[in-house]
């Protein structure tokens, strides 16, 4: 075999908190029970017994005393452990304001045109998208072809947890070129610290997209919230927060809107300590704010993003236009003020 | 439409006199007469005779439940899908062959790491009904059962160009040879400890308990021993994060 093998070898194991208490318990005790888990998944991503569960509801392992084998991998990969805040624009090579020519999205449609590009280019071979059922239940759907991303529900911003880390370990152990990723500026930090742990996935993991984010909610929590004030999600076609008011577009072409403060109630405690709003670890950031109504910003921070964008230019797919790097600025320090970390005590 | 008109030709016997048709059924006497003292026909009387098959024939197949260590590799190659796995009362699970399905191509036996799966020579069982013909693991730790009329093995000889039987007054030995299973020695080992987790999946499934673990100074330490590990490739099966690999021996 070219490749070594090894008869024996070695593990670093994490810091045990608390003696004589399994890995996850630890997990569970200091980040998901203090109210820190940003629900991102990557611990139920990494999990060898695949006991964690997300979903739509707080991370949990029913029966962790027996099930647990105690491998420590969640504590490894979770980025709230050891907690400290990302903040900030991070660095990035270009800002740009751009809007998809090929495809409709939220805004300009720029995530799924950066997705779309890098298939073709042949840098990715699949992508895990987050589509909806008719009540905007997020569903993980495995991209693996540009003729997929023309889907219906697959666009568009659902304001709900998804599983997309999860999905990402069968698409990283199956993927020939390798995998995009899109996902809040969490699932990023995931992605990455992932990538620190398990050689495989920094291998397989070529494009991390991060998207603007201020919270996310629970799905249930959203539409029992959105029922009370008489929104039919099953009607609706396009949800988006816009000047801090949250839209709903339906069917029929009309809206409603409500102030965003009144989410305040439904906000994760994960999302309440978070200061990342641009998501400063990823390859490319996407996001509305910064640029006019029908154009997405877009932080190029890595190497291989600037490769699919100067992919995109030369075969004009996108209209470019002016963003504002100021209006994108004052919102990230705006994160940082309402989600301080540590949490301000109440008194 | 018509049919079209052909022409029939009458072929006619030919034109033989006295002597001629004497000759003929005098040498047809002679042959029936040299036929029945030593016949030299290449035909087997089935089922009263029986072919010599070669060691590695492909028959029904019979398993030894003790060697199997349940790793599914039968019923993961079986290409007719004709093996399930069956859950035990000890947890473990084993194959059933389903007789309908299999096209006896022996894949699950060139496979079985262990040598649980073993051939026999018997190829020729009637079933009664189709259900009969789903064997059930305990079903299959005996030889299939069969009619036997056999008395005789028959072996195919080439002699100066001519093809020569040989007729051997015995009953066919038709169970297992398990000496002829040759599997390839192979070996678990680590191919990519950067991708490793320790979350100790790979020990916990070991069937041989070839697999250690010490924890060392916040160091998960693993040890695969080679006189211990049978090269099954349960534990590459199981690993999370495709750590393990089996390398040849």
């Amino acid at each position: 075999m070219a490749e070594a093998c090894y008869l024996c070898w070695e593990v670093e194991l994490p810091e045990r908190r608390k003696k004589g208490m399994k890995y996850f318990g630890i997990l569970k005790e200091f980040v998901i029970d203090s109210g820190i888990c940003s629900h991102c998944t990557t611990c139920a991503n990494i999990c060898p017994v695949r006991g964690i569960t997300a979903g739509d509801k707080p991370i949990d392992f029913p029966n962790w005393i027996e099930l647990c084998v105690d491998c420590g991998a969640c504590i490894r990969v979770c980025p709230r452990w050891n907690y400290v805040p990302l903040k900030g624009m991070g660095d990035y090579i270009e800002i740009l304001g751009a809007k998809s020519k090929r495809f409709r999205g939220q805004d300009g449609g720029l995530v799924t045109e950066i997705i779309a590009s890098a298939m073709e280019m042949g840098e990715i071979d699949r992508a895990i998208f987050v589509g909806r059922d008719d009540e905007w239940k997020p569903v993980i759907i495995h991209v693996k072809s540009v003729e997929q991303l023309e889907g219906e529900r697959i666009r568009g911003t659902k304001y709900s947890f998804a599983d997309v880390i999860v999905e990402l370990r069968d698409a990283v152990f199956h993927t020939e070129k390798g995998v995009g990723v899109i996902g809040t500026p969490c699932m990023v930090s995931g992605v990455r610290k992932l990538q620190k742990v398990v050689k495989r996935y920094s291998e397989n993991v070529k494009l991390v997209v991060g998207l603007f984010c201020t919270e996310n909610f629970y799905h249930h929590q959203l539409s029992e919230f959105l029922a009370e004030k008489g929104i039919d999600l099953t009607k609706a076609v396009k949800t988006d927060i816009k000047k801090g008011k949250f839209i709903v577009e339906f069917e029929d072409g009309s809206k409603t809107s409500f102030s965003v403060k009144e989410f305040d109630e439904i906000i994760p405690s994960g999302c309440k300590v978070c200061q990342d709003f641009s998501g400063v670890e990823s390859d490319v950031s996407v996001g509305s704010v910064g640029t006019p109504d029908g154009y997405s910003t877009v932080m190029v921070r890595t190497e291989i993003a600037k490769k699919i964008m100067d992919y995109i230019r030369k075969k004009d797919y996108v209209e470019f236009t002016e963003p504002k790097p100021a209006v994108v600025e004052k919102l990230v320090k705006y994160k940082v003020k309402i989600h301080p970390y540590p949490p301000e005590k109440k008194e | 439409m018509r049919s079209r008109i052909t022409r029939r030709v009458r072929i006619k016997t030919p034109d033989l006199n006295l002597v001629d048709r004497v000759k003929g059924h005098i040498d047809a006497i002679v042959t029936a007469a040299f036929q029945a003292i030593f016949p030299d026909r290449i035909t087997i009387q089935y089922p009263r005779e029986r072919r010599d098959v070669p060691d590695n024939f492909r028959g029904m197949i019979q398993f030894d439940i003790n060697k199997c260590i349940s790793c599914f590799q039968c019923s993961f190659v079986c290409p007719a899908n004709a093996i399930m796995m069956r859950g035990a009362p000890d947890g473990r699970y084993y194959p059933c062959i389903d007789y309908t399905r299999c096209i006896f191509c022996h894949f699950c036996v060139d496979t079985c790491p262990r040598g649980a799966l073993l051939r026999t020579k018997i190829h020729d069982v009637a079933f009664s009904s189709m259900e009969e013909m789903f064997a059930t693991t305990e079903e299959l730790i005996e030889p299939p059962e069969m009619l036997r009329e056999d008395d005789t093995v028959i072996r195919y000889r080439i002699e100066n160009g001519d093809l020569v039987l040989e007729k051997i007054e015995e009953i066919a030995e038709l169970s297992t040879r398990p000496e002829i299973q040759v599997s390839p020695a192979k070996l678990s080992a680590c191919a990519h400890p950067e991708n490793c987790i320790a979350c100790t999946l790979c020990y916990l499934t070991c069937p041989s308990n070839a697999i250690s673990v010490k924890v060392v100074e916040g160091k998960r330490t693993f040890e695969i021993d080679p006189k211990l590990c049978t090269g099954c490739g349960l534990c590459v099966k199981e690993c999370p994060t495709c750590t393990l690999t089996l390398i040849e021996r």
